[in-house]
């Protein structure tokens, strides 16, 4: 293994040097950032536009059958009552006024109706909005400050929940072991494709003859391995640097919930558990990625099997409320003790707290074991497959009949 | 010349499913001559050298450097120009020699110091900061050779070196090759163009369907073949091309 550092420095530096790499990096801030400028821009555009219709005046008639309206405010804004809708309607279509609404006996059973002027499709909504806002300050008017917040939904909850006799804030609670599922979810999404082709290049360029009798194959493979955990961790800080940035110079005024983030609880014992199951969760599937890609001719084959591998990871995400609500089912059971399934239910059932200890030391015995063998395949194959510069590789060749013939 | 063997291959056998491509192989070779591994195409060269480099698993038999099987972190220094030829096409062409150098067992500066000395001599000093897939064939195969010499091997083995080449580069892989012999080191010339064995190899073996038809000094083979050319025993041997003997 003395060639360990040499490999992963020499994959480290040449995919630093890539320019692709930076784009990869940089164009998921840019389009973080793209899209937060788009909903300032357009939610800064959309409440002046609103301003100003609203500061727009235009002349209305009201037919209210339901009595609702307060007299009062329809005087305010020199609305016109008209008997009927027929007559409303009328002095819309000649030009009389702009707007008619008409409110039914019953406006919780039977439809408000508008009609109006065309100002263009932005501005008839205001039409609508006016008719609203007549019924909403009418209504208010009638009831306590008290029902009317309740009415309009402005009455603000704190919850304290307890275990075990203790304050238990299952939100903060999840934070910190569930960095490991947010974690292996971004390095398989952004890696895995790497991970996939990452042996294939020095079958496509034939290299692979003078790399075997340099180094071992072993060495050459967990090389790789850790240069992509490493560039993995590179590539996440070059991703939330200019994310941080941005939310510390206009988080303000981006309208993001407020999460109250300090003292955040750290459980040593679920902490640990993430982090081991998160190691051999992602040493399981970078072995199966790398087994594919050792048995392929081409990069290009190899990345057909990447949906395939995707779906066996993120499928379970799925039943991720099952996860939650009925931990003991049989389908939670199986997809968390199987191993190519079960990273994402044993992350996430960590996190949220429902995975057992003796459930969390069976599952990582399992990943353990998976994972070991798994490797152990990818080598193989790796060494037996690597000559096979224009078939696909079977298990059954590397592993029955061992020896392979070239030409 | 050291006479103690460097190289041995005792019964070698090699299967691949059912067919046998080596059935009963063996040859020493002396620790600082250099040896031709003679045959047609499919005859069972590059499988021998594959085996002996442990590449392949062999069916059968034993096959030795320095009296063991040949493992990436042994004893011998070993250069090994294989006949698929390729490197990190992508990469600059000194990071690549230098990745290698460092591989091998040099330190990153004297791989780094090797390298722009050999890209010098090669006539490729403006080319170190290059992309390998800018440069033409010829030069890339001045660099794979380049890579294949950068430890001083003891063990050169040359796996049909001069396919592909032009004449340039053929003139600088014999000027390598000579250099080497000078330098003690044992050569593995595997090849089937009999000019070069002529003019390089002290012994060789004619391998056909998988086992030997001749093994010795070129001299000695010669004289058992009566005096003919290796050209005409290789002949002889597979056959003249319009299926009737020469002899």
């Amino acid at each position: 293994m003395h060639n360990l550092g040499t490999v992963f420095r020499f994959e480290v530096t040449r995919t630093l040097k890539k320019r692709s790499f930076w784009i990869m990096s940089l164009f998921f801030p840019i389009a973080i950032a793209a899209i937060f400028g788009i909903v300032f821009f357009s939610n800064r555009a959309t409440h002046e536009a609103s301003e100003q219709v609203a500061k727009q005046s235009f002349s209305i008639a009201v037919t209210d059958t339901s009595h609702l309206v307060a007299p009062a405010l329809l005087q305010a804004i020199h609305a016109k009552v008209v008997p009927d809708k027929q007559t409303g309607v009328h002095e819309v279509a000649t030009g009389k006024v702009d707007a008619y609404f008409y409110y039914p006996a019953d406006v919780s059973k039977q439809t408000i109706e508008v009609y109006a002027k065309d100002t263009g499709l932005f501005n008839n909504n205001r039409y609508q909005a006016v008719a609203q806002a007549l019924l909403d300050q009418s209504v208010a008017s009638t009831v306590s400050t008290q029902t009317k917040a309740i009415l309009q939904n402005h009455v603000a909850f704190t919850t304290t929940t307890y275990k075990d006799g203790q304050v238990y804030n299952g939100f903060k609670q999840l934070i910190a072991p569930g960095v490991f599922l947010v974690l292996f979810y971004i390095l398989i999404t952004m890696f895995g494709n790497q991970m996939l082709t990452s042996t294939t290049e020095e079958k496509e360029n034939r290299v692979i003859e003078m790399i075997l009798t340099t180094i071992k194959a072993r060495t050459l493979i967990i090389g790789k391995i850790l240069s992509l955990i490493v560039l993995a961790l590179i590539q996440i800080i070059v991703i939330l640097i200019p994310i941080v940035i941005l939310y510390l110079l206009i988080g303000d005024k981006l309208s993001l919930p407020n999460f109250d983030l300090t003292n955040i609880p750290l459980d040593p014992v679920r902490i640990a558990i993430g982090a081991v199951i998160f190691f051999l969760s992602f040493l399981l599937f970078t072995g199966l990625l790398v087994a594919i890609g050792a048995a392929m001719p081409t990069a290009k084959e190899a990345s057909g099997f990447f949906g395939i591998v995707m779906i066996l990871i993120f499928g379970p995400l799925y039943a991720v409320t099952l996860f939650i609500s009925a931990p003991d089912s049989p389908l939670v059971t199986f997809l968390t003790f199987f191993p190519f399934t079960s990273p994402i239910p044993l992350l996430l059932r960590n996190a949220v707290g429902n995975l057992s200890v003796p459930e969390a030391l069976l599952a990582i015995v399992i990943l353990a074991v998976s994972a070991s063998v798994v490797m152990a395949i990818a080598i193989r194959l790796f060494r037996y497959g690597a000559l096979e510069y224009s078939k696909r590789l079977s298990l059954g060749s590397v592993f029955g009949v061992k020896r392979k013939r070239i030409q | 010349m050291d006479t103690t063997a460097l190289v041995s291959v005792d019964h070698f056998r090699m299967d691949f499913g059912d067919k046998t491509v080596i059935s009963d192989l063996s040859f020493t070779i002396k620790k600082g001559e250099t040896f031709g591994l003679l045959g047609s195409n499919g005859s069972g060269k590059t499988t021998t050298i594959r085996a002996l480099l442990g590449i392949y698993q062999p069916t059968g038999g034993e096959l030795l450097i320095a009296g063991k099987p040949y493992k990436v972190d042994g004893s011998v220094k070993l250069g090994y120009l294989p006949e698929e030829r390729g490197l990190y096409k992508k990469e600059l062409v000194l990071d690549v020699m230098v990745y290698f150098g460092e591989l091998k067992g040099l330190t990153k500066s004297a791989a780094t110091r090797w390298s722009l000395d050999y890209l010098n001599k090669v006539s490729l000093g403006d080319h170190a900061k290059t992309r390998l897939d800018k440069l033409s064939g010829g030069q890339q195969q001045k660099v794979q050779l380049g890579v294949t010499i950068m430890n001083n091997p003891e063990l050169l083995i040359l796996d049909e070196p001069t396919k592909g080449f032009d004449p340039v580069n053929r003139r600088l892989l014999m000027n390598i090759i000579e250099e080497h012999q000078k330098q003690g080191a044992t050569v593995i010339f595997v090849t089937h163009q009999m000019e070069e064995v002529e003019r390089l190899c002290d012994r060789i073996i004619l391998l056909k369907d998988g086992t030997a038809r001749a093994y010795g000094t070129v001299a000695d083979v010669k004289k058992s073949f009566g005096g003919a050319s290796l050209d005409d025993i290789f002949i002889k041997v597979y056959g003249d091309p319009v299926g009737q003997e020469t002899f």
